[in-house]
Formats: C-alpha cells, structure tokens, sequence
C-alpha cells in the first residue's frame, strides 16, 4: 500500500482523539506516521518532527490531507521548526473555512436535500444511498487531492491552495444548497403532511407559518428541537384534558 | 418487532454513531440514511424514511463546525424507527420524531463526555507527544476512538432500550397522534427554513433558495 493511501485511510479517522485543547493534533499526528518514515534513519529528526506532529491543529477534515502533506513535507526538507509549527498554525483557519463552505455548508445539505426530494418523489433507499457513495467518492477524492497538493507544494501549500479550484467552488457549493433546500421544501411538505392526509391550505400554513418564524427569528435563532417538543408536550396535555 | 431485531439495530446504531465524527464522517449517520436503511432492517422502509425525512429536516439546520456542541441524530434515528415501525406512518410519525429529537439531545451530552474522556488520556500522554516519543499518538488516538465507540454502543442500547418500552407502552389515540405528527414536521420546517434563511445570508444567497423554491413549486405542479 502506498504512503499516501495509508494516510488517506488514517484521515478517514482524524477526528477520533479530538479534543478542545488539541483539537485535531493527535489525529493529524497519526495520519502524517506513513509520511514520516524517511526520517527514521535521523532519530533526532524523526523525533522532533513527531513531537510538532501532536501539536494543535484544526482544519476541516476532508482538507486535512493539505496540511498532512505540506507539514511532513516540510519536515523531511528539514525547514526550521518555528516555520513548521507557524504553517501548521497558518493553514487551520484557511482549510477550515473553505471546507466548512465547501462541506458542511455545501455539499452535505445539497446532497441531502436531494435526497429528500428523490424520496418525495418516489425513490427508494437505493436512490438515498447513491448519493451518499456519490459524495464519499468526491468527500475521498478531495481528500487525496489534499495529500498531493500538500506533499508536492509544502511551505508554499497555501499560494498553491489559493490558485487552485477550491476557493471559486466552495462559495459554488454553498449556492448549490441554497438551491436544493429552496426546491426541498415545497416537495417535502407536500408528501409529508398532504400524505398524511392534510389539506392542501394546512400544508401551505406550516410552510409558510415556518418561514415567517424563521424571518422573525434570524437574529436570535430559536432552538426548533425544543420548540417542536414543548409544542407537543403542550399538544399532550391539551388532548388528555379533553378527554 | 425490535427484538427480533436487537443485533442488527444495534450494530447500525453503533456504526452510524462512530460516523458522526471519529470515522468517515461519510452521511451514514444523517438521519434520512440512517433511518431508511433502520426501516429496512425492521421490514417497513417506508416508515423508517419519512421518519428519517423529518429528522433530518432538523438536522439540516446543524453546522458541525469547529468546537460546536451538536446532536447526535443517527443513533436516535434508528431508535425512533424502531418504535414507529410496523404502525400506519402518520400515527408513528409525530411520536417517533418527538423520541428521536430528545434521544439526539442526550447523544450530544455524550459527545462532551466522551471528549473530556480523552482530554485525560490527552494530560496523560502529553509530556510523551512533546517529546516525540513512538506511538504516543497512536495510544492517545486509541483511547479516544474506544471513547466513542462505548458512547455510540450506549446511545444505541439506550436508544433500543427506550423503543422498547415505547413498544409495550398504551398507544396514543388516532387524532392525538396525527396532531403530534403535524407538530413533529411543522417543528421540522421551522428548523430548515430557519436554518437555511440564517445561512444565506447575503441577498443573492437568499436569490438562490427563493429560485430553488419556485423550481420546487414547478415540480410539485408538474408530478
């Protein structure tokens, strides 16, 4: 198996020993192990470089294959420890903003929304999980991109970063989910609640009473979870004493 | 129904509760997946989807970004299946949404626990990070990923746990528990316009939603 496969592999865990004062830096640790071996012969070098390896770090997952590559990169071209553990600094904010643009702002609601319209509208689980291989292919293959982008460029990974396609598409990405969700509602509502046998001006209430609540409320958002549970711990108590 | 079950729901609550955050993260555990392949495995896919659909209607206003406290649907996803499976889904809709959203609640209470868990394995190890020692991370990663695998075991034996009581329990009559179906979506409406209205943010965000809801509106005319 190849180093850069076995780091992919090691990302798909990253996230496990997250912690608040680490945050990522003992998972990137363990997935930049493979990148690291050329320096077994130094042990002093290899050493110090596992040290800075654990240190902090939090980027956004799937894009944590740049800052592997870059960071063990820059390690076996034996830069200066201070320039390392400053690019590792450096690169958390960037990676995290464009993957949480790119990800779980983009692609996650975008593919889900998609899948609750093909559920709507007929499709079965099979159709649901056909999106989901179809993110993970393009979830790894970013991943991987990283991992190359980041071992071929290391102190220069941001400039190469920034002149490649991933900062035009992230903005893109969230679009694309704007656009998904929009389409989702009117789909969603009507073959949940005009199935479950309400009126066509009932199902149009909920929508547009929801919208109305979500303007009202964009500042100070409400907690919709405990809302919906109050509402039915209200519903409850207003049907038992009827009875 | 959940009995004859037990092993398989367990495992799938279990795997889905670990894609969460410390593998994959790869939608195992978004709750239309996790509930449709729940329905499937309890014999009634229809059901387990439209809960899953309302569940993720909420989970679509999370943002899992950075150091956010967050549910955890997956595991609460399969346990609502699991108690509204086999019952005419606009009876079991309302009730097994209203048990998902608490069960998502505590699943992220467990989120914080398994954190400070390897926050001290993190103390214990740290001197042995700073100086480089061999597999130091490997040991401080393993203690963390056994964390969450006893949480997401947990969460899904208590998620079980609940449904079957819930199975045993007096069921709610016909018009009470279509009342808290509606609740149960409108709640999730609430979440997703909210959620969706916060994030666009800029007006030509909110161009694109409102585009894509008139090609949602054209859809539903057209089908």
């Amino acid at each position: 198996m190849t180093r850069r496969l076995r780091v992919l592999l090691r990302l798909l865990g990253l996230q496990a020993s997250w912690t608040y004062e680490r945050m990522q830096g003992v998972g990137l640790a363990v997935a930049m192990e493979p990148l690291l071996e050329p320096l077994a012969d130094y042990p002093e070098r290899s050493r110090a470089a596992r040290a800075r390896s654990a240190q902090y770090s939090n980027a956004h997952p799937f894009l944590a294959g740049a800052a592997a590559g870059a960071l063990a990169r820059a390690e076996l071209d034996g830069e200066p420890g201070d320039r390392i553990l400053r690019l590792r600094t450096a690169l958390s904010g960037p990676l995290g903003a464009l993957g949480d643009q790119l990800f779980w702002a983009g692609m996650v609601p975008a593919t889900m929304a998609a899948a609750l319209i093909g559920v709507a509208w007929g499709g079965a689980l099979a159709a649901v999980l056909a999106l989901v291989v179809g993110f993970n292919v393009l979830r790894i293959a970013v991943t991987l991109w990283g991992i190359r982008i980041g071992t071929e460029n290391g102190l220069a990974v941001a400039h190469a970063i920034s002149g490649s396609w991933l900062p035009a598409s992230a903005p893109r990405a969230g679009d694309l989910a704007a656009v998904m969700v929009g389409a989702a509602v009117p789909v969603v509502s009507v073959w949940l609640l005009r199935g479950g046998s309400q009126t066509v001006a009932a199902t149009f209430l909920v929508v547009i009473a929801a919208t109305g609540l979500g303007l009202v409320t964009m500042r100070k958002p409400v907690s919709a979870p405990l809302l919906t549970v109050a509402a039915a711990a209200v519903t409850l108590l207003w049907r038992w004493s009827a009875a | 129904m959940i009995a004859a079950n037990l092993l398989p729901l367990l495992v799938w609550g279990t795997v889905v509760g670990l894609d969460l955050a410390s593998v994959l993260q790869g939608l195992l555990n978004r709750p239309l997946v996790a509930g449709g392949v729940a329905g499937v495995i309890l014999g009634d896919p229809e059901t387990g989807l439209r809960i899953g659909a309302v569940l993720e209607l909420f989970a679509l206003d999370v943002l899992p970004i950075g150091a956010s406290r967050y549910p955890d649907y997956g595991a609460a996803t399969v346990a609502a299946v699991a108690f509204g499976a086999g019952q005419e889904w606009a009876v079991a809709l309302g009730p097994s949404v209203i048990l998902g959203l608490l069960l998502a609640q505590v699943g992220g209470a467990g989120i914080v626990l398994q954190r400070r868990v390897t926050a001290r394995a993190l103390r214990g190890a740290a001197l042995a990070l700073d100086q480089g020692e061999p597999g130091a991370a490997t040991r401080v990663h393993a203690a963390g990923l056994a964390a969450d695998v006893v949480r997401s075991v947990g969460l899904a034996a208590l998620g079980m746990a609940v449904a079957t009581l819930g199975e045993h329990a007096p069921r709610l009559d016909l018009a009470t528990a279509e009342t808290l179906t509606v609740v149960a979506v409108s709640g999730g409406f609430v979440a997703l316009i909210g959620g969706a209205i916060r994030r666009a943010g800029t007006r030509r965000r909110i161009a694109w939603l409102a585009g894509g809801v008139a090609l949602g509106l054209l859809g539903v005319g057209l089908t």
